[in-house]
């Protein structure tokens, strides 16, 4: 009994933190349009300060080496990990949104993803290199006496996380649910007549990501305060993949969306894949996971581009008539003519 | 110092084999405006039929003839049967890239499943090693950048000087205007996939000769530094690809003997990242401004 209350405790933080970073790619991608292809770097970059800065200063004949180790007292690791998200949002804001064209700007993401791996790996002293960083003490394990194998302790932490999961989404909904919300659809919809209507792409494009950004951190942050250990082999890009999947098979646009994405695709799938009988040669389990993650956005696209949870299509009736309970068809394959796909795919170059 | 100038002409061979993914990936990507990061699952493809081929005995001509019609029928097929009737469907032209990208990802676990984990080689002539200087080079190298070189001087003449390839410019250059012209639009994009196809399916067989042993993700490693050279080159230029390819080739080989060896792959990342935000258009920018997705 007790290992079906740990297992299900287990998946309830892993649940916990990719639905974390769902609702920050939602917001990103679903909601604004924003292909962040590095966002799995984002996540990284949360769990190595959590790890860091729990973990103290390195100690020279140590078996781990890595920079600004510091001692600091439980929340403060998460909250550093959700500022680290949020300040390299913003330098990627800075240095890629502004200027690229949204399929060059996916690609230089998917770039900056795997120079960054590459760099985490080699550079030991930089945050444990290939190896990563282990031993990541757990927070507030001394409130049960030390004993954070202990079953009350993991029940601890998974209502913690799925606290921390509850109050991002409250933050997206509240997002999604403002004028600037509003903004933020308009700029996905249309980007010329966002910029028409006097709203800086940039400056809302950069305040969505720092927000994805800072969700993605805290994720990394749980996440590494509960496995204890990190290394590079566990954000490689397909990462991030994986992340865009859910959003799409969940429905793009909308809170209820991520959710279920991050549900069924990384937590589902994930641990589902595990139950597979095994044959053949020892990678066809995971090849089998990662044929079914990219099989996966290409069946909604083309038969439920909607996903499972339609985004609603928000409407201002005049008074008297009943509110809008219209659906969108899913922005990403809206069916629209080929010229505004066009306009769409230009508008920056039309930019000076 | 001699580590670098050896290093040049591993950098030579290297800008040979990223010449031809570039070159079919520029060409393709400059008509139909379709981000292919699939490329590199034709290339992977390219790369274990020829295995096949060489395992019964094929000649090293015979399996890179092989490889390139796999690599036209692969490419074809893909564009035919995947992206076109997405794009029929009205997908946004950058979602494209998600579904280019969830194409590369189920073929590359299908190898994947279907090889295995390890490592292969093709078994090829064991050649001469000629030196200059500090650059060793050996046989087999050499005609793999006279392949490279070949075939770019043919797809040139051919858009340059034949009334198809007059046809494949236009078209990359301005299709609705091509269309009204009376150019088979429809035709030009099918043949680029086709001859895109060539050419990544000769760069699959080329990587698998040259490499000393390859794996399922071999040909992955390829495609960031083969679009960095695509996109160097200015899209939609198969000349400029080449120059491009030649730059991300030295520069990333002479800069990791210089460094750290495992940094290869990130000078040409960064690379391509400078290029992309500091000149978006690539070292010869195109003429023309960029379009919609071609149907």
């Amino acid at each position: 009994m007790n290992v079906v209350i740990f297992y299900v405790t287990l998946i309830l933080v892993y649940f916990a933190v990719d639905a974390m970073a769902c609702a920050g790619l939602s917001l990103e991608f679903g909601v604004t349009g924003v292909v962040n292809f590095a966002y799995i770097v984002f996540q990284a970059a949360g769990a190595y300060t959590a790890a860091v800065l729990t973990l103290g200063p390195a100690s020279p004949s140590g078996f781990q080496q890595y920079i600004g180790g510091a001692h600091w007292p439980f929340p403060l690791p998460l909250i550093a990990a959700a500022v680290v998200g949020a300040l390299l949002s913003l330098v990627v804001a800075v240095l890629g949104v502004r200027r690229l064209r949204t399929d060059y700007l996916a690609i230089v993401l998917l770039v900056a993803a795997l120079i960054a791996t590459t760099v985490a790996t080699n550079q030991d002293g930089l945050v444990g290199g290939a190896a990563g960083l282990a031993l990541v003490p757990h927070p507030l394990v001394a409130l049960f006496g030390n004993n954070a194998a202990g079953l009350s302790y993991n029940v601890f932490f998974a209502g913690f996380s799925l606290l921390l999961c509850a109050l991002c989404f409250l933050i997206v909904h509240r997002v999604t649910d403002s004028p600037f919300g509003r903004r933020l659809r308009a700029l996905r919809e249309n980007e010329a007549a966002a910029m028409a209507q006097g709203f800086s792409p940039f400056r809302l494009q950069a305040s969505v990501l720092m927000m994805g950004g800072a969700m993605a951190g805290l994720s990394g942050g749980v996440l590494v305060e509960y496995v204890t250990a990190w290394a590079p082999s566990g954000w490689l890009y397909p990462e991030t993949f994986v992340l865009f999947t859910a959003l799409i098979v969940g429905g793009l646009g909308n809170n209820w969306g991520a959710l279920v994405g991050a549900l069924v695709v990384p937590t589902g799938i994930g641990e589902g894949i595990q139950y597979l009988p095994h044959f053949g040669s020892p990678t066809f389990t995971v090849s089998v996971q990662w044929i079914v993650i990219g099989l996966l956005p290409l069946l909604f696209l083309w038969f439920r581009p909607q996903g499972l949870i339609p985004e609603r299509h928000r409407r201002f009736a005049p008074a008297g008539e009943k509110k809008g309970r219209q659906l969108v068809q899913g922005w990403l394959r809206p069916r629209t003519s080929s010229t505004q796909i066009g306009e769409l795919s230009t508008s920056k170059d039309a930019r000076p | 110092m001699n580590i670098a100038i050896a290093a040049l002409g591993f950098g030579i061979v290297t800008a040979a084999i990223l010449s031809l993914g570039a070159v079919g990936f520029t060409l393709q990507y400059g008509v139909t405006n379709v981000l292919n990061l699939a490329i590199a699952g034709v290339m992977s493809g390219a790369e274990y039929v020829s295995l096949e081929i060489n395992r019964h005995g094929a000649n090293i001509w015979l399996t890179i003839a092989v490889g390139a019609v796999f690599g036209a029928v692969a490419s074809y097929a893909l564009n035919r049967f995947i992206y076109m009737p997405f794009i029929r469907r009205g997908v946004r032209a950058f979602a494209m890239v998600i579904i280019s990208l969830a194409v590369w990802t189920i073929i590359q676990y299908v190898v994947l499943a279907i090889v295995g984990p390890g490592y292969s080689s093709l078994r090829v002539p064991v050649t001469h090693t000629y030196s200059l200087g500090a650059i060793r080079i050996t046989g087999t190298q050499i005609s793999v950048v006279l392949i490279a070189i070949v075939a770019l001087l043919a797809l040139e003449a051919t858009l340059r000087f034949t009334l198809f390839g007059k046809a494949i410019r236009a078209t990359a250059t301005n299709a609705p205007l091509a269309r009204a012209s009376g150019v088979n639009v429809g035709r030009v994009i099918d043949l680029t996939w086709l001859i895109s196809g060539v050419f990544s399916g000769i760069a699959g067989v080329v990587i698998a000769i040259t490499v000393s042993s390859f794996s399922y993700s071999t040909a992955g490693d390829f495609l960031v530094p083969l679009i960095a050279a695509a996109i160097l080159g200015g899209v939609g230029r198969p000349l400029g690809a080449m120059v491009g390819a030649l730059i991300v080739g030295v520069v990333s080989e002479v800069g990791a003997a210089l460094t750290n060896p495992s940094y290869k792959n990130v000078i040409a990342f960064a690379m391509l990242g400078i290029v992309l935000v500091v000149r978006p258009s690539g070292l010869f920018p195109e003429r023309v401004q960029r379009k919609d997705v071609v149907l």
